[in-house]
């Protein structure tokens, strides 16, 4: 990553992914937001992309949202894709991501999740689910199982982020079978909801075991299982998915059946991202071992 | 207000008033307006066309069910109808964890790594 100071805004400029892979996209988010002091207006420069990955390009999306910092991709060689994309400003309304789908066809836009318009903000999620359900296709039980992490990670952003507003992305590759998605948010963060909620001073690591442990910030006992069972329906009921979630300077790996928590120093996300990879199913899928 | 009232109860059919994917628990709020707003004693929830209900918004559906019914003023009865497989399932789920709360806490024993060490295992 190219760092350059333009008078008081740093000019931010993007490297090429050096592959698609999980983990790959999280080392390209960490060299891209590595030093940087979240809320500090960026200048994003995207010239040199010539393809993009969700782990990336929605977290900037919502930086460049968060923070009203710039970007440019007047040079870039995918200047088109993006633009079918929304990116960043993403669609907001039931009307707009109707009017992007019908105009290009395989492309989903980034959706923006808004907490206030309770009902319009669900029908959006649906359509959503339903244009990710459709590019996947119809096999017994796929429409749960797409549905589902879908529902309880966008659920959880706007139960625990504090934050009128949510991000959504998905990208099929045709040609490897398989669709990542991305959800995220510029809340308060695992670690901090901990703290304000249960009065627990736990690091990013900590917070991120408790989520994963179940232990809810709410009273009812029988909750708490969103994102586990997520992780357990992306990894274990998708043959060969991958998950992870970050918040702070921490993030939970899961992939190939191997957990890590890994620190990222000198990187701080004020929120929480989260990125999933699931293969297109070939068979019917059944979740309900996996709901707990 | 979307219902239906017969002699004895009143119908609401959801998909008219939710999206066709529940995902929230804002479904409860948004149902409680309109079963309140009834004079029936009992409210029958028609889940045609209801593709996909999340856990969570189960779990809200099945605590105001309770509610309603624990109410001594304005006390409903809540029953649900039309659900397909997938919705039935769900909510059945989550119904037996209400009654029965798993005990005991899942395990979570992840490795412990840094990016550089994460990054160069991935590429080794």
């Amino acid at each position: 990553m190219i760092v350059l100071n333009i008078g008081t805004m740093k000019n931010i400029v993007i490297p090429k992914p050096s592959s698609e892979s999980l983990i790959a996209q999280l080392g390209s988010l960490y060299s891209v937001l590595k030093n940087v002091n979240f809320g500090e207006r960026l200048e994003f420069d995207l010239s040199s992309l010539d393809w993009v990955i969700p782990l990336l390009i929605l977290p900037i999306s919502a930086y460049i949202n968060e923070t009203q910092s710039k970007f440019r991709i007047d040079e870039c060689s995918i200047k088109g894709y993006l633009e079918k994309i929304s990116f960043p400003r993403g669609v907001s309304s039931i009307s707009s991501f109707q009017r992007q789908i019908q105009k290009h066809k395989s492309y989903i836009p980034i959706s923006i999740l808004d907490k206030k318009e309770k009902i319009d903000r669900e029908r959006l999620e649906a359509l959503f689910s339903e244009k990710i359900f459709k590019t996947l296709g119809n096999v017994a039980g796929a429409q749960n199982a797409i549905c589902y992490p879908i529902a309880e990670l966008v659920t959880n952003i706007f139960e625990h982020s504090k934050k009128d507003s949510g991000f959504i992305f998905g990208q099929f590759y045709s040609t490897k079978n398989y669709l990542d998605i991305c959800i995220v948010d510029c809340g308060r963060g695992l670690t901090k909801t901990y703290k304000e909620e249960k009065g627990l001073i736990l690091t990013d690591a900590e917070a991120i075991s408790e989520a994963m442990k179940g232990n809810s910030v709410k009273k009812d006992k029988e909750r708490g299982y969103g994102i586990r069972t997520s992780k357990n329906i992306i990894c274990k009921a998708f043959k060969g998915g991958g998950f992870i979630l970050l918040s702070g300077s921490c993030a939970l790996v899961s992939v190939r059946q191997k957990e890590k928590l890994v620190s990222l120093p000198n990187f701080y996300w004020q929120g929480t991202i989260i990125t999933y990879r699931i293969p297109k199913p070939t068979a019917s899928i059944d979740i309900s071992s996996y709901i707990e | 207000m979307k219902t239906k009232k017969s002699q004895n109860s009143a119908t609401i059919k959801i998909n008219k008033l939710l999206a066709p994917i529940i995902s929230s628990r804002d479904v409860a709020e948004v149902l409680e307006d309109t079963i309140k707003k009834t004079d029936n004693k009992s409210v029958v929830l028609d889940f045609s066309n209801v593709k996909f209900i999340s856990r969570s918004a189960a779990h809200a559906l099945l605590l105001l069910k309770e509610k309603f019914e624990s109410k001594v003023l304005n006390k409903k009865e809540l029953s649900f109808i039309n659900a397909d497989n997938d919705v039935a399932e769900m909510l059945r789920i989550v119904a037996a964890n209400r009654a029965f709360p798993r005990v005991k806490k899942p395990e979570f024993n992840p490795e412990k790594t840094d990016i550089t060490s994460l990054l160069k295992e991935a590429t080794a």
